[in-house]
């Protein structure tokens, strides 16, 4: 009878020992039950939320929160909305208090049009930060330098994009993205932003990531559940890759079939 | 009576009122929230201590979905 190979089934992130390398977010989803279902199916231990104004009488209950808290899964809270260090930083003391975990997803944004993450305000905010007990999941861009400058500050942490958020185009730079995953093999690195499709999550585990980050891919496909289960798979199939060792590339054919004993070759002469 | 802004709306509260009595004032009822006056977080335990001032920027954040 054949034997599933499981990978490595545990890793470590934040001080926390998890086995889906899935990280999840909780927007778009065209309701709150679909969110809860596609989160159940992703088997992600790991999902970001936000925090946003609400009007005073809205209600005494947050239904979503509710949802959230019976997951019984890890929370990594946002700064999603942020345009400065100190906006980050605020942002993320508040979440602290309200999501009771010191982990935090440090997002900053640069430029509207792209939602690029700006990375002078992100190192500003993720050194203090870290100074001040956070565990840091600080979104970045696929630049080397900028997660030498993160790791430099202290982040264990380092979350490049695949491509712009919500762009579904998949790893525009695998180059990039290998180039940091060489240089700090000592960091938990995840491909956070830009995942459309699972062969793009797979793709990111094949390069030797630690995990992914998605959203947008599974809450607006057709069937988000049967979306989240697909991406389960993919990411479980692209680790296993990885262990397995993928083979070199070769610049010419080689033939897979032994040339030995080839039928209807005679020698003349 | 002072003007504040709250989440981007004028309020009007009385004078010398601390967080713990703005929130009641306000009958601010969502569940699970957290506190900025002037963009700088007032956790808990000083809400007692923290007074609301003429021209405060309040900003009161709940737990809503995230990616």
């Amino acid at each position: 009878m054949t034997k599933h190979i499981e990978g490595n089934n545990t890793w470590q992130i934040g001080g926390k020992t998890l086995s889906s390398r899935l990280l999840i977010g909780s927007a778009l989803y065209p309701s709150p039950a679909n969110m809860e279902d596609a989160i159940r199916i992703s088997g992600a231990q790991i999902v970001t939320v936000s925090l946003r104004r609400q009007a005073a009488g809205e209600g005494k209950g947050n239904p979503f929160w509710d949802i959230i808290k019976s997951l019984g899964i890890e929370v990594l809270p946002n700064t999603a909305g942020s345009h400065s260090a100190k906006e980050a930083i605020t942002t993320a003391q508040m979440a602290r208090e309200v999501f009771g975990t010191n982990w935090v997803k440090l997002e900053v944004i640069g430029d509207q049009y792209n939602l690029q993450p700006d990375p002078f305000e992100t190192v500003k905010a993720a050194e203090v930060l870290v100074k001040e007990g956070f565990e840091v999941f600080p979104y970045t861009t696929d630049d080397l330098v900028v997660a030498k400058r993160l790791a430099d500050v202290g982040c264990k942490i380092i979350m490049p994009w695949g491509s712009m958020i919500g762009s579904g185009k998949g790893l525009m730079n695998p180059d990039n993205l290998m180039a940091i995953r060489k240089q700090f093999p000592e960091l938990q690195l995840v491909v956070d932003a830009g995942i459309g499709k699972p062969s793009h999550a797979a793709q990111a585990m094949e390069l030797g990531y630690d995990g992914v980050l998605l959203n947008s891919a599974i809450a607006l496909a057709q069937d988000p559940v049967k979306m989240a289960d697909a991406f389960r798979l993919a990411v479980e199939a692209g680790r296993l890759g990885y262990e397995a060792g993928v083979m070199k590339e070769r610049e010419f054919a080689s033939p897979s079939t032994p040339t030995v004993g080839t039928p209807f070759w005679h020698q003349f002469n | 009576m002072i003007k504040v802004s709250v989440n981007g709306e004028v309020k009007e509260l009385e004078e010398n009122l601390n967080v713990d009595q703005m929130i009641e004032a306000l009958e601010y009822k969502v569940k699970g929230f957290a506190v900025a006056v002037n963009t700088t977080f007032v956790p808990i335990a000083k809400y007692d201590k923290t007074i609301i001032k003429e021209g405060d920027t309040i900003d009161i954040l709940a737990p809503v979905q995230g990616g």
